[in-house]
């Protein structure tokens, strides 16, 4: 009887329950999200919740999230091609890949908050370098083609071989881009001192760490979920590691928010405290206290420091679920209460008309529209990873 | 004893410093029949020049000069505003401003608690900053200072990542989400006022930075554009005042050139009780309140 290896792209009776299950969540996201990218792609922008007072609304909260992920991603596969950490090893290119995909869809939800798609390349041709937006698009431009270089070096690299010296160089380049990017989408928020709520000094600072953090809660779900090890002990490692590393992300997140909000209520100046009172207990409360917080921040700190739990696949990708579902929830609780200001008291009831509310909530076609991009992210994430074998799923053999 | 200022006064000069006069008597004659009484002294040393007509003048010695002399500023006096949106409503139509597109409102503000309270009136053009946040934040240097020093939007470079909107600290910009009013309006045939003639007259070019901007095409600019006050720019190369100095009914906004000592606004900004709005976020804006 002859044995032949399987031509398919993709065997779907060969995958796990989890990346099925994956599959079916991002075609579900993907279909919610149809109507939305038709409607803003051919029909115009009238339908969405922001204006001109709340100025930014999901679409920009969610590029921040997905730019993080991707510099965050890039973080950690510098760790095994850069830092050689032995457990790391074979995880390098999941890292690459989920950061190659999640690039793309940050820069397709900021694409779609313009007014004027179509001159996107009035970026790149005439540029206004003094502007953050322009430093961030050529920027993270830049990064995505490092990130493409890098992964088709790490295919071509072979394992248990030295790093070269040209992957070496793309590495650090990547490396350090990915730490200045992660902290740009900060300073675009606060270099405006026009919004005082963003002008309290650690917002830029912590979003590389936030960065890093979605990175390693991504690789939890990476490693929980999808990824196969020759050796068992290999995933029950790296999740001890990812597991104290997240715990120190963790408390570290506590411990800046803690001082960033701290310290904003100390000053008791009316813009800031405004929007703290937004957070708080206004509008935005439970995207705070409930996803942010418990379920971003407590529950896996917890889940994390019990052993069985922890070091369960189904349980740590869970847990990176939770974490990284916390942080989208945090770059919105960043962008939209600073945003909710009267910028001259009365201004909002001076003029009424459409987009002129200090309220915002974001509309069906803003949540259609992220569903679809993060829907079509998920989908090229899992079946472009089979066609790539980042997930080092031992070919499978037919009779 | 002849007004000394006649001579030098226009027919429209002429006609608002008479009649003005006599028809604000004419209301109070009733009560003092048989007194010979004139509201303002039509001659004498006390008579005035419409404010109007001196800015015109001020205006008229501001264009003979080269752009980069001129200091175009923008006084409004908040102790004569009484809240009447008149200059809004001129912007409106000047600009032909779509909905959810402002760029004066007047913001009415209730100070004091009962039995002493009172309404503020705010107008809040562009301020016109002198150091604009809101320029170098455009990624494409689609809005910059022109050579007038006003702030200026190239239509047909913004992208409309509305950057400069968060960046502005007087909430001076607002985005264009193409809108029309007449869009709901009920059709009623061979009214003026239906939305067919409405319509025809919204959709129709306003004349902003002197270029026309018809509103035919919902996916051309200025739709999904950044927009802004900016002084009447495509006025004043006219030779004509901002629609709203002209058209505000407490001769409460003023408007002429800061480098002419001789000017109306150079008087006005030169007294203590001036004020500009956020001075310490260092803007320098060239509109000033006086209160
Ligand atoms: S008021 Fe706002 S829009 Fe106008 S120049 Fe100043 S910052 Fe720019
Ligand atoms: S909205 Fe237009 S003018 Fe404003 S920053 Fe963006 S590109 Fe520049």
């Amino acid at each position: 009887m002859t044995k032949k290896t399987s031509t398919s792209l993709f065997d779907f009776k060969t995958m796990n329950n989890a990346t099925r299950i994956t599959l079916l969540m991002g075609v579900v996201a993907f279909i919610f999200g149809i109507s939305g990218l038709y409607t803003r792609l051919f029909i115009g922008e009238r339908e969405v919740g922001y204006g001109s007072y709340v100025v930014w609304g999901l679409w920009v909260a969610m590029y921040l999230f997905l730019a993080g992920i991707a510099t965050g991603s890039y973080m950690l596969a510098t760790l095994e091609y850069i830092f050689n950490v032995s457990i790391f090893k074979g995880t390098g290119k999941a890292a690459l890949w989920a950061g190659l995909v999640t690039m793309p869809a940050a820069l397709a939800t900021i694409g779609m908050d313009l007014g004027r798609m179509e001159r996107i390349i009035k970026v790149y041709l005439r540029p206004n370098f003094s502007s953050l937006l322009a430093q961030m698009v050529w920027g993270y431009t830049l990064f995505l083609l490092i990130v493409v270089v890098t992964l088709w070096l790490a295919f071509k690299h072979k394992e248990g071989q030295p790093t070269n010296a040209f992957f070496k160089l793309i590495l650090w380049i990547g490396f350090f881009m990915s730490i200045f990017l992660s902290g740009g989408v900060g300073a675009l928020l606060g270099v405006n001192a026009s919004r005082p709520y963003w002008t309290v000094g650690l917002l830029s600072v912590q979003f590389p760490i936030f960065a890093f953090a979605s990175g390693v809660s991504l690789m939890l779900i990476i490693i929980g979920w999808f990824m196969h090890f020759k050796d068992e002990e290999q995933r029950y490692h790296l999740f001890r590691w990812l597991g104290w590393v997240a715990i120190a992300l963790s408390l570290s997140k506590i411990y800046i928010l803690w001082a960033y909000l701290s310290q904003a209520w100390y000053t008791q100046i009316p813009d800031v405290m405004t929007a703290l009172n937004e957070i708080l207990f206004g509008r935005y409360w439970f995207s705070f206290w409930v996803i942010q917080i418990a379920i971003g921040t407590i529950i896996p700190l917890v889940l994390h420091m019990i052993p069985k739990l922890a070091h369960n696949g189904t349980w740590a990708g869970l847990i990176g679920l939770m974490v990284l579902v916390g942080f989208a929830a945090a770059r919105t609780n960043i962008v939209f209460p600073a945003m909710t200001v009267e910028m001259l008291d009365g201004l909002p009831t001076a003029f009424f008309g459409p987009h002129l509310d200090i309220n915002y909530t974001p509309s069906n076609l803003e949540w259609s529209v992220t569903s679809g991009v993060i829907g079509a992210a998920i989908l090229a994430f899992v079946l472009g990873a089979e066609i790539l074998a980042v997930f080092n799923k031992p070919k499978m053999e037919v009779k | 004893m002849s007004n000394p200022n006649e001579a030098s006064l226009p027919p429209t000069g002429m006609i608002l410093d008479k009649y003005a006069s006599e028809a604000f008597a004419g209301l109070v004659a009733p009560a003092l029949d048989g007194v010979n009484i004139s509201a303002a002294p039509a001659n004498g040393p006390l008579a005035k020049e419409d404010t109007l007509v001196r800015m015109q003048k001020d205006m008229k010695r501001a264009l003979e000069k080269p752009v980069s002399e001129r200091r175009w500023v923008m006084v409004i006096d908040l102790r004569k505003c009484v809240g009447c949106a008149a200059c809004t409503i001129a912007c409106v139509a000047e600009n032909k401003l779509p909905p959810g597109v402002v760029y004066r409102p007047v913001v009415n503000q209730e100070v004091g608690t009962y039995p002493n309270v009172t309404m503020k009136f705010l107008p809040r053009p562009c301020m016109q900053c002198d150091v604009p946040p809101c320029v170098p934040v455009c990624p494409v240097s689609a809005t910059y200072k022109d050579e007038n020093g006003i702030v200026v939007i190239d239509y047909e470079q913004c992208i409309g990542c509305r950057a400069c909107i968060v960046a502005c600290p007087y909430g001076a910009r607002t985005f264009d989400f193409g809108y029309t009013y007449t869009e709901t309006t009920p059709v009623a045939e061979g009214l003026v006022i239906g939305r067919t003639g409405a319509e025809s007259y919204e959709r129709a070019a306003s004349f902003e930075y002197s270029e026309e901007w018809p509103r035919t095409d919902l996916r051309a600019s200025p739709v999904g554009n950044a927009r802004k006050c900016h002084f009447c720019l495509h006025r004043l190369n006219e030779g004509m005042l901002p629609a709203c100095v002209t058209t505000c009914i407490g001769r409460a906004t003023y408007f002429g050139d800061a480098n002419d000592p001789d000017s109306l606004v150079s008087e006005l900004i030169a007294r203590p009780n001036v004020i500009r709005l956020k001075e310490e976020l260092g803007t320098q804006p060239r509109v000033y309140y006086v209160v």
